[in-house]
């Protein structure tokens, strides 16, 4: 449960302070703060490696859906060029 | 199918903030800032309901009990005997089926050379003299080898990492763990334990729960018997030191 814990704040304080700093930067493409969320959560997810089976395949299929987000995006940017 | 626990509610909840958040603030307000606050929402939410469903049914407290009546049961009958010498921890193969604790009833100061396996019975014989008989119980450490995902390789590496994923990832009674391997020895630190050490008798015999797992899984990952030598608490950190027995 400690290491859960754990695993939630890391993901929440550095997503919020991506969101803090990319705001501060002036970044105003909602593409590009949807693929640095996704990149940080798929890194921490990996950087915890001592999850049980059970959380390590929960953990694969929230992986699986953010890539998918982050694919659908790159299609869209892809489709906006060639259009 | 969804475990109704705190990870799955603050989830739930999150899921909904996050979608009543974003989409108004994408197409409404048009504000790019509070649309990306709601994706991390969704983020969050989506990572905490798969945790949520990973979280064990069973309350932490009912485990205490059951775990404690075991250790309780076993202290009782070693007592009882009077036994003083230390267990030996039996890998699987020496053991019927899964590791598990041989405790010699006599004792001439040598460890006793157990080389084919035992019966799967309380009252077990090693070898041919009629003092050469012991008791081979389950230990927390036996049940505990089997939430391992494969048994592990006689390095350091592997039983670290083994060691990690069940102390840490399985059972969350630790931070983490080091091992060092030297000839026969095998030095294991703990940090930040979360198992208290009793102080029976059934302890200076078997070992703390803690090191009877460490013990356990380190029989199962050498396949060769294996003592506590030594195990020690200092500055949160708990040191255990085995013994092969060659």
């Amino acid at each position: 449960m400690k290491l859960y814990n754990s695993y939630i704040l890391t993901v929440a304080i550095l997503l919020l302070l991506t969101t803090v700093i990319m705001i501060a930067t002036g970044q105003n493409s909602l593409d590009i703060f949807f693929t640095v969320y996704v990149m940080e959560a798929l890194i921490i997810t990996e950087l915890y490696v001592s999850f049980n089976d059970k959380a390590r395949r929960g953990l694969n299929l929230v992986s699986a859906i953010l890539f998918g987000g982050f694919a659908f995006a790159l299609c869209l940017q892809v489709i906006k060029i060639l259009a | 199918m969804i475990n109704r626990n705190t990870y799955t509610w603050t989830g739930l909840g999150l899921l909904i903030a996050g979608v009543m958040v974003s989409l108004p603030a994408y197409f409404i307000l048009h504000l790019i800032w509070l649309t990306a606050l709601g994706i991390c929402m969704l983020i969050l939410s989506l990572i905490l309901i798969a945790l949520g469903k990973a979280v064990p049914k069973l309350p932490p407290e009912v485990c205490s009990l059951l775990l404690e009546t075991g250790i309780d049961n076993i202290a009782t009958l070693i007592e009882e005997l009077g036994i003083k010498t230390k267990a030996i921890y039996l890998p699987s193969s020496l053991a019927s089926n899964r590791p598990r604790a041989f405790i010699p009833l006599h004792s001439n100061g040598q460890k006793p050379a157990i080389t084919k396996a035992l019966p799967q019975r309380l009252i077990a014989r090693y070898g041919d003299s009629p003092e050469d008989i012991g008791l081979l119980i389950s230990t927390i450490g036996s049940t505990a080898t089997g939430m391992l995902e494969s048994k592990p390789g006689a390095t350091s590496a592997e039983l670290e990492s083994a060691l990690t994923s069940l102390l840490t990832g399985s059972l969350g009674v630790a931070d983490g763990t080091k091992v060092i391997c030297h000839n026969n020895h095998i030095n294991v630190e703990i940090n930040k334990p979360r198992l208290e050490n009793g102080a029976s008798w059934s302890h200076q015999c078997l070992g703390g729960p803690l090191a009877s797992v460490i013990a356990s899984i380190a029989a199962e990952a050498w396949d060769k018997p294996i003592t506590i030598n030594q195990e020690k608490q200092h500055n949160g950190k708990y040191y255990v030191e085995l013994e092969v027995i060659r």
